[in-house]
Formats: structure tokens, sequence, C-alpha cells
């Protein structure tokens, strides 16, 4: 028989290793998610350059495409009970960060065509950084590299700057992602 | 008074049924991810996983996904039931019920 430490040092055990799978599996879904973005937000830069009048359309489609398959990769990855309800809540929590994101930059901001592009990627990474502070520091690794490099590009990438973004927002998250697979 | 299994109180052993044991029902884990999440050696995990299937707590699937060889282990009811009362043994020792 053990004694009583013994037994909670067992418990601990358990939990530890029960917290290590459930990030583990938040990870799995995330980097799916991150990988998807990744690509949309790739191919976003790509057309939004080679098309710059239609760069609203370009982004609400990419925007529109992005949130459903979000939804749809958390859905068809539900993780054990609960889940359903916290992946709602953190949805919730996103779209209120986004409406806080559209105050800032349209009524009280003004921002120019050359802000808004840089203003939503590093906003929507904040996110991403205040996600990691729960869900592990893969999240914010991604997200302090990626805003660094969109910060460097809109300081210093001049009319290149779509191009750049499509390389280093888009290739950062589809990068981020993979690792985030390994990990 | 409940005895402790001493099947599944093995420390690596208990990190694999508490893994598995947190799985939605007939959800199993491949081995690598076991591998990463208890941090074993493929030799250690693999011993250790043949000894819990012996005593019938998980269940060993081998498939191939493509190419490449992938085995899922996956916990039996009667290996959710024992360590649902391996976990209600510890506790009963922290609260002092038991010697």
């Amino acid at each position: 028989m053990i004694d009583s430490q013994q037994a909670s040092a067992a418990l601990n055990d358990i939990n530890e290793i029960v917290h290590r799978l459930r990030q583990s599996q938040i990870y799995q879904i995330a980097s799916l998610i991150i990988i998807m973005w990744g690509v949309l937000v790739f191919a976003g830069y790509i057309a939004n350059y080679t098309w710059p009048p239609q760069g609203y359309a370009i982004w609400a489609v990419i925007d529109l495409v992005g949130i459903a398959g979000s939804i749809g990769i958390a859905a068809f990855s539900s993780v054990g009970p609960g889940a359903g309800a916290f992946a709602i809540r953190l949805l919730m929590a996103f779209l209120l960060f986004i409406a806080f994101g559209i105050f800032c930059s349209v009524v009280l901001g003004h921002y120019g065509p050359r802000q808004m592009l840089v203003f939503w990627p590093v906003f929507t990474m904040l996110f991403y950084a205040l996600a990691g502070l729960w869900f592990g520091y893969a999240f914010i690794v991604i997200a302090l590299g990626s805003s660094a490099l969109i910060v460097i590009g809109y300081f210093y990438a001049g009319p290149a700057l779509l191009l750049w973004m499509a390389a280093v927002h888009g290739g950062a998250l589809v990068l981020g992602g993979l690792w985030m697979r390994r990990i | 008074m409940a005895e402790l299994d001493e099947i599944i109180h093995q420390p690596l052993r208990l990190r694999i049924m508490a893994a598995l044991n947190a799985l939605p029902v007939s959800t199993g884990l491949e081995f690598a991810r076991l591998k990463k999440l208890t941090g074993a050696t493929d030799g250690n995990l693999g011993a250790h996983i043949e000894t819990l299937a012996r005593a019938g707590y998980v269940a060993v699937d081998k498939a191939f996904v493509g190419k490449k060889p992938q085995t899922t282990v996956t916990a039996t009811a009667a290996g959710r039931g024992a360590f649902a009362r391996h976990v209600a043994t510890l506790q009963e020792i922290i609260v002092g019920k038991q010697p």
C-alpha cells in the first residue's frame, strides 16, 4: 500500500498528462485553422496586388471563407465534453475583438489602405498572443514573429507591401501551423 | 477496502491510462502521440501497452495509412472501469479512509 503523499503524486501525474493531452488536441485543431488562414491570406494578398480596385470585395470573401472554415474545422474536431460550448465562447470573443477593431480602424482612426493592410493582421495576431496565455506558447511565438515581420514591411517594403504581406503573413501562418503540429 | 490496481499503478502505465481515459469512448491515440505525451521510448511504451492489452485494459489496432504502419491504442470498457476504481482508491488514501 502507498501513503497519501504517493497517492497525491500519482493524482498529480494523472492531471499533468490530461492537461498535456488537452493542449495537444488544441494544437492539432488550431494548427489546421492557422494553416487554412495562411493559405487564404496568401491568396488574398496576391489577388489584391493583381486587382487593386477589388480589394474590399476580395477581403470580404477571404474573411467569410476563413470564418466558415474555422467554424467547420472546430465543429468536426470536437475533442470531448464541453468542447462545443468552449468553441462558441472563443468565437464570440473573436467576434467582439473584430468589432472593436472595426470601431478603432473605421470610426476612430480613419486609416488609409496601407494602415488598414497592416492594422488587421497585427490586431488579429494580438488575439493569437492572448490565446497563447491560456493554450500554449506556440500561439505567442507565431503572433509575435509574424507581427514583427509585418511591421518591418510597413516601414520598409514600400510599394511591394502586398507581396511582402503575402510572404510574411501568409507564410508565417502556414509555417507556424506546421510547426505547431510537430510540438 | 478497495485495492490499488497493480497493473495500472506502474507510473508509465498510469500515464497511458490517464491519457486514453480522457478521450471520448472508442477514441484512441496513435502510438507516436502517446509516446510524445508520456515521454517514453518506443520499446518501453510498447512493452507497457502490451501489459495493459494482456490485462484487457486497452485494445491495440494496427493498420496501414498509405504505406505507413499506424498503431492506435484505445481504452476498453474494462480499462476505463479499472482506471476509475484506481483513481477512487488514490483519493480515498489521500482523505485518510485507507491506511
